[in-house]
């Protein structure tokens, strides 16, 4: 049987040492002395709640569920954190906080006003008062003290004024009177004033190491330390003195010391430029030693401030000045070229990976434009489209890159760099200054300029081969009659005006000087105006083209130039306008291409890489083209013409690429097949045929002759014996296109079934035309078909059956539950971790829910029990009135009974 | 005219209206002049006749007023409004009705009035096809009145006045005034589509109309106002909407299948006359929707749809889908229907604008998991075959489609795929190999296409435009997708993928365009040809060297 709760409370009582053997005085004020006492006083707080814990099983929460096995989890004492709640506690200090914020809350409810407690942890009930008073204490002497500046030594008099005083002394004073002399005098004085001073002091210092006491034994000291305190200040004074002194005068070494560093920095700097400095004057100095010293003092005085400003001119100098760089070492001719190969190289790649349609690494680039393409098949999204996945109906692409700056083109121009330099001079009266910032940023930025420059500075390449272009050598002379200055139109009918007066042939000198006026580094605006104007410029190709007296094409050409050169700088803006053009062409005419628009088309093949694997011009141009070939108009020789020049822009597109084009290879054919002099039997291939509506065939007669095309074929023949020739020519072209696909396409695995059609349609022709028609054309002919013979068998000797499913066979899925090998249930094991995410938010928003609903209760319950305390009260308090009433009353009443009856006995004593 | 509208709900009405209504109406019309003058002429002769037996005669006064004689370009529609009032009121009061009990002078006026009541009618269906578009619409109007009264009232006029009388006149002027478009669509959408006994009569003369061999015109509006009558009744159907109340009691026109009956016999006489081509294709492509409902027997539809079948090219492609209706539901057997179907691959199958049609029937036709893999092969080849030479948008629709048949056909897999055996190895290696797929060969289970592989697919990976390599290029990937959707693939064109690349206005672009590095020397000219040892290799060379520029 257990001892009896009384015997085990004592016996613990002991074991934790709260009861213990009767400490000796002597002990005990020792202890207190080196604080072992309030140590021990903690240690007993702290032993006496454990046991008083221990004995009160009815404070602690037992578990919830007691546990059944022994089981090992990384958590384990989960349990016996549960068991370790103690719900009186806790409910104890809710109560206790309510009490301090509800209760207050409720209690100021309704009422207005109030004083608003400023000081400080007024409202802190985690300290004591005596400690709040403290730190009072420390904040107004801090307060006073920041208020002083450091070497405000005697501003100590007038500081006087705004001390803490007690009877006239400073509170400084009295603190330090604690511990020297005491309060003898407040002794001597009337017992309550020292009380009161007692107290106040009490409230200054709670050590706890200060005792009364000990006031008593210090105060034989005071007369002496009276006058310490005064030689104190006046040392401490002193000292602060000399500190002042001690520090100018490291000071002034210091500067000494920065003063010969300074002499020295022009040398330095010297040696950091490497380049001979300007002779100097020699500081006067080594003068000095041989003057008179009165005067070499003056003079030095002068050169001191001499050379002061001049090293705050250099400093400033200094911070202007560009960083030196490390001069580059001349290259020779080899380095040069191999350099430039390099960087052809690294471009030549770069086109490769496009025209592979490899992305370049900007994966966030792809990512942006996912989201958008998401964003753009807004109208479904719910239904997932396959096609879409393919980037149909979605216009942006894939791969373009950003374009590369700084690429230089390796024409002919910077040949002539003085001619170019001399002229631009002469020609383009730009101001100095700011032909000066041209020339300086020119050195940086040399290499992007160059090929512009050349275009804009000088329409020297004709002149370079002169003869070759009499037009352009004309421009030249016509050069003197041209104004210099032409303002920058700003749409397309501006530009015409211009260039109303301005004969043809000079027009590419006027753009020239425009975009010379109009560099973007001689004002801001420009590069707006040039945007524009390359836009005009196209418009005016277009323009051009369309003009019924045929402008000549080395104007074209050079305009078409320019663009390009412009599109370097503006890429975006020359872009949108060929784009514009192509949505025109597509809108309008698309099956019935206009001279401008081949034009256009051309251009956009010589600006744009159109290798690439997509490209947001040169694809949509493509399609253009191949709607064209296959849907386009086949009515007169004006189409066959236009067809042709088609096709063959098309084969330019994909020459480098050389991408497979049914649309050429069945608008060839089928050309081909309605230029035949005869009507071919039967079907020749898969191509669809399609015949205009009066027959075009050729007539034949020996007499043809098979010119070049010629570009305004276009717009078709003048008379019907250059009809049949332009035919004749159109069948030399188509048969040569073929051939030229033929060698594209040589590697194609499907060349078979592609050519094989083709072939037909060859010997047809030449079976159905044998010996009729010029030799050179029957030559063609031949050799077009020879070649298909060498292709061909080259093409089946090396066909394979396809090995496309070469890949890893793909796996089974498996169905085997995953098994974790550390499982624990109160872990959540999601693998997706939106999910996990989410799941986790729930669940603390419903916790929090939870504890908010729980504590709103127990304020509902606060105040539900507050206000029936206070109506107890009230009624308490009417109770206790209306029995006092009662009393009352009664008491008068029995008064008035004693006197009834006193006066009925009165009466009936009378009686 | 809103007096006879109104007045033919029941005589009595009509009696108020004529003593309150009526004057009131013309009253208000009056106006001081000529024609006032006449109205007030008209509506006087009218209210006589109403008044007494004795002013009978003025019904003739009326019809001579008409002036309708020589030619009916201009007729006096306010004489035929009140005649035609006072012809609803006659017959309405039972005068024209012949009984053998009424006295001989009453016969005698009965035939008179039946005498003037046909030859208003005649003078009605003469400005039906000769006056202009108002007059027609007023006569017509009037007409369809008169057939309501004479329907209603007069006992055993019924079936006569439709299929004989007055209706045939009106439907004949209908269909023969070809140009008249108001008045068709006032007949369709205010009669044939309203009313269910309008619609069944009008199937019975179109029949009787299409009986004979008619123009192309004719046979036109024929299948315009047949199309236009497309709500087929269903089987549980109660007819409630008629136009002449007594309709109701006839047994033929409450029953669905006596409808049909009269469509099917319109129907088959239009497709039985001799239509043109493009009629031919109009017929199939509302086949399926507006002509086959009809048909309580649509086996009688076989003989047209095979020989449109027949008929090769875009049309067999129509006829397609009325025969797949027709395998499908009413069990017919169509010998080497998947021959003929291979046979319609040609050159401008994917070309055609019926391209998706054909797509989704093919969808359908190639469903079947049990059918022979070489027959699926031959498909899948002649397809691929094709789209060497198709334009991107069939492009984009046959790979998805080929991809959906491999999926289903997994044996035809070796067309993508084939390790070559080690023995046949060496011979591969010296002699190359042919294509073993016969493209002449009719019949596809004959094909040999399974051996084939499928290069043209491969080389299509090569397109030009990147979303059709891109989707080539799905054959050559894991097949890890279940199908592919075709509807999303049907409907492109290049007009559709310009647009989707260019926008239809301008707009700030994600990425710069990359810019050619190199500025060409020469575009079209020859410039500086020499510097270059006068061979031109450049860029742009191609069109330069065929090409000159002046």
């Amino acid at each position: 049987m257990p001892p009896s709760q009384l015997k085990q409370l004592k016996a613990s009582l002991r074991d934790s040492g709260v009861l213990g053997p009767q400490q000796s005085k002597k002990q005990k004020r020792q202890n207190a002395k080196s604080g072992a006492a309030a140590q021990n006083r903690v240690q007993r707080n702290a032993a006496l709640q454990s046991i008083r814990d221990r004995f009160n099983p009815f404070e602690i929460k037992a578990g919830g569920t007691r546990t059944k096995f022994d089981v090992t989890t990384r958590d384990g004492n989960s349990g016996t954190a549960a068991s370790r709640a103690r719900p009186g506690v806790t409910k104890s200090l809710g109560e206790e906080k309510r009490r301090q914020t509800l209760l207050r809350e409720m209690e100021k409810r309704n009422k207005v006003g109030g004083i608003l407690d400023r000081r400080f942890g007024e409202d802190d009930p985690t300290m004591t008062p005596e400690e709040r008073a403290a730190e009072r204490y420390a904040r107004a002497s801090q307060r006073k003290m920041r208020k002083e500046s450091m070497f405000n030594l005697e501003g100590d008099d007038e500081e006087e004024e705004f001390q803490l005083t007690h009877k006239g002394q400073s509170l400084n004073d009295i603190d330090q009177d604690d511990f020297q002399e005491g309060d003898l005098g407040g002794l001597e004085d009337d017992a309550s004033d020292s009380e009161a001073a007692r107290k106040r002091k009490r409230v200054f210092f709670d050590d706890g190491e200060i005792d009364g006491p000990e006031d008593l034994e210090d105060g034989e000291e005071h007369p002496e330390r009276k006058k310490s305190k005064h030689e104190v200040m006046k040392e401490v004074i002193a000292k602060s003195k000399f500190h002042k002194y001690e520090r100018q005068k490291a000071k002034e070494d210091d500067d000494d010391l920065r003063e010969e560093l300074d002499k020295g920095l022009p040398d330095l700097f010297e040696m950091l430029r490497g380049v001979k400095p300007p002779p100097k004057p020699e500081p006067p100095k080594s003068d000095l030693a041989s003057m008179n010293p009165d005067r070499a003092a003056l003079m030095e005085g002068m050169a001191k401030g001499d050379t002061e400003k001049e090293y705050d001119q250099r400093l400033k100098q200094l911070t202007f000045d560009k960083r030196s760089k490390p001069t580059d070492r001349t290259k020779t001719e080899e380095e040069k070229a191999a350099e430039e190969a390099e960087r052809l190289k690294a471009l030549e790649e770069e086109r490769v990976r496009r025209m592979r349609g490899e992305e370049i690494s900007e994966s966030e680039d792809e990512e942006d434009e996912e989201e958008e393409g998401g964003s753009e098949m807004s109208d479904d999204e719910s239904i997932p489209d396959d096609a879409k996945a393919f980037g149909l109906q979605q216009s942006s692409g894939q791969a373009s890159t950003r374009p590369e700056l700084g690429v230089e083109d390796e024409d002919d121009f910077i040949i002539d760099d003085d001619l170019v330099e001399t002229r631009s001079d002469v020609s383009l009266s730009i101001g100095d200054s700011d032909e000066e910032v041209l020339s300086a940023d020119e050195s940086e930025e040399e290499v992007e300029e160059d090929e512009e420059d050349e275009l804009i500075n000088g329409f020297t390449l004709p002149s370079d081969n002169a003869g070759e272009a009499p037009a352009a050598a004309d421009a030249l002379e016509a050069n003197e009659g041209l104004a210099y200055t032409y303002p920058c139109p700003k749409n397309h009918e501006e530009f015409l005006q211009i260039i109303q007066d301005v004969p043809m042939e000079d027009l590419p000198v006027v753009v020239q000087r425009i975009r010379a006026l109009h560099h973007h580094r001689l004002h801001p605006d420009n590069k707006k105006k040039l945007d524009q104007f390359s836009r005009i410029l196209i418009q005016h190709i277009a323009y051009m083209a369309e003009q019924p007296e045929h402008p000549p094409f080395a104007i074209l050409e050079n305009i078409l130039r320019h663009v390009h050169s412009l599109a370097k700088s503006h890429p975006e803006s020359v872009s949108q306008e060929f784009r514009a053009r192509l949505r025109e062409i597509a809108a309008d005419r698309p099956l019935n291409l206009r001279p401008s628009d081949l034009v256009i088309l051309t251009g956009i093949a010589t600006t744009f890489p159109t290798s690439d694997h997509f490209h947001a011009v040169a694809t949509p141009a493509h399609l253009c083209l191949s709607r064209y070939l296959g849907q386009g108009a086949v009515n007169t020789l004006a189409d066959f013409a236009t067809g042709a020049y088609a096709a063959s822009l098309v084969l330019q597109y994909q020459s480098v690429s050389k991408r497979y084009m049914p649309e050429l290879i069945n608008y060839v054919l089928n050309a081909l097949c309605n230029l035949a002099p005869e009507e071919p039997k039967s079907n020749l291939g898969l191509f669809p045929s399609r015949s205009p509506e009066a027959s075009i065939r050729l007539k034949m007669s020996k007499s043809l002759k098979s010119r070049k095309l010629q570009f305004w074929d276009v717009t078709g023949p003048e008379s019907t014996k250059a009809q049949e020739d332009l035919k004749l020519s159109l069948i030399n072209t188509f048969i040569s296109l073929l051939s030229t696909a033929s060698d594209m396409w040589s590697e194609l695995s499907a060349f078979l079934e592609i050519f094989d059609q083709a072939q037909k349609v060859l010997r047809f022709l030449s079976r159905s035309c044998k010996g009729r028609i010029p030799s050179i054309v029957q030559d063609t002919l031949q050799s077009t078909l020879d070649k298909f013979d060498g292709h061909t068998s080259k093409a089946r000797l090396t066909r394979r059956p396809l090995l496309l499913h070469d890949h890893r066979p793909l796996a089974i899925k498996t169905a085997i539950p995953k098994f974790e090998d550390t499982f624990n249930p109160d872990k959540h094991y999601d693998p997706n971790r939106e999910r996990a995410e989410a799941n986790r938010l729930k669940a603390e928003y419903k916790r929090e829910r939870k504890g908010a609903m729980r504590e709103l209760r127990k304020d509902a319950n606060f105040i539900a029990r507050e206000k029936l305390r206070e109506k107890k009260e009230r009624d308490a308090e009417y109770e206790k009135k209306y029995k006092r009433l009662v009393a009352e009353v009664q008491n008068q009443e029995g008064r008035e009974a004693n006197a009834y009856e006193r006066e009925r006995r009165l009466r009936q004593g009378k009686r | 005219m809103p007096a006879p509208t109104v007045g033919a709900t029941s005589s009595k009405k009509r009696k108020n209206l004529k003593e309150s209504g009526v004057p009131s109406s013309k009253r208000r019309a009056v106006a001081e002049n000529d024609s006032a003058d006449v109205m007030v002429e008209i509506s006087q002769l009218e209210e006589q006749i109403s008044e007494s037996r004795k002013y009978y005669n003025n019904i003739a006064k009326l019809i001579s007023m008409l002036n309708v004689d020589e030619n009916a370009t201009n007729p006096n529609l306010a004489v035929a409004v009140s005649l035609c009032r006072v012809f609803s009121r006659l017959i309405a009061g039972g005068d024209m009705a012949e009984t053998n009990r009424a006295a001989e002078n009453e016969k005698i006026i009965a035939a008179w009035l039946k005498e003037r009541c046909r030859e208003y009618q005649k003078a009605l269906s003469a400005i039906l096809r000769e006056g202009d578009t108002s007059a027609k619409l007023t006569a017509f109007t009037l007409c369809m009145r008169m057939i309501s009264e004479r329907a209603t009232h007069i006992p055993g006029e019924d079936p006569q006045v439709w299929l004989s009388g007055l209706f045939k006149n009106v439907i004949e002027a209908v269909v023969e005034t070809g140009d008249s478009e108001a008045l068709r669509s006032e007949f369709l959408e205010k009669f044939a589509k309203e009313y269910e006994d309008v619609r069944f009569y009008t199937f019975v003369q179109i029949a009787d109309i299409a009986g004979t061999k008619q123009n192309t015109k004719t046979l036109d509006i024929l299948i315009s106002i047949l199309s236009a009558c497309d709500t087929v009744p269903s089987p549980q159907h109660e007819f409630q909407n008629f136009y002449v109340k007594s309709s109701k009691k006839n047994k033929k026109l409450v029953s669905v299948n006596s409808h049909k009956k009269r469509a099917q016999d319109a129907w088959l006489a239009v497709l039985r006359n001799n239509i043109s081509e493009s009629q031919r294709k109009i017929l199939l492509r509302i086949m399926v929707h507006n002509i086959e409902p009809w048909f309580s027997r649509p086996e009688l539809l076989m003989d047209f749809l095979t020989d449109s079948y027949n008929v090769g090219g875009a049309t067999s492609l129509l006829a397609l889908s009325g025969l797949f209706y027709l395998i499908q539901e009413k069990n017919l057997d169509y010998p080497q229907f998947y021959q003929k179907l291979y046979s319609l691959l040609d050159a401008d199958l994917l070309h055609s604008k019926h391209r998706s049609r054909f797509f989704r029937l093919m969808n359908t036709f190639l469903a079947s998991t049990h059918l022979p893999a070489t027959l699926i092969a031959s498909f899948i080849k002649r397809l691929s075959r094709l789209a060497l030479n198709a334009p991107p948008a069939a492009i984009v629709v046959t790979v998805p489609f080929i991809y959906n048949l491999l999926k289903s056909h997994p044996t035809c897999t070796f067309m993508l795929h084939r390790v070559i055996k080690d023995e046949a190895k060496a011979e591969l290696e010296a002699e190359g190999m042919d294509d073993p797929f016969d493209p002449e060969e009719p019949e596809p289970v004959r094909t040999n296409a399974i051996e084939s592989s499928l290069w043209e697919i491969h080389s299509l990976q090569q397109h030009y435009h990147p979303n059709v390599a891109a989707i080539a290029r799905i054959l050559s990937e894991q097949f890890t997708k279940q199908f592919y959707n075709l509807e999303d693939f049907l409907d492109y064109t290049y007009q559709g993928m310009v647009q989707a690349e260019l926008g239809t206005e301008e707009k700030p672009m994600k990425r710069i365009p990359v810019i050619e590095y190199h500025i060409p020397k020469r575009i079209f000219t020859d410039r500086m040809l020499k510097e270059d040892g006068g061979v031109d290799t450049a860029p742009g060379s191609l069109v330069r060297g065929l090409w000159d520029f002046p």
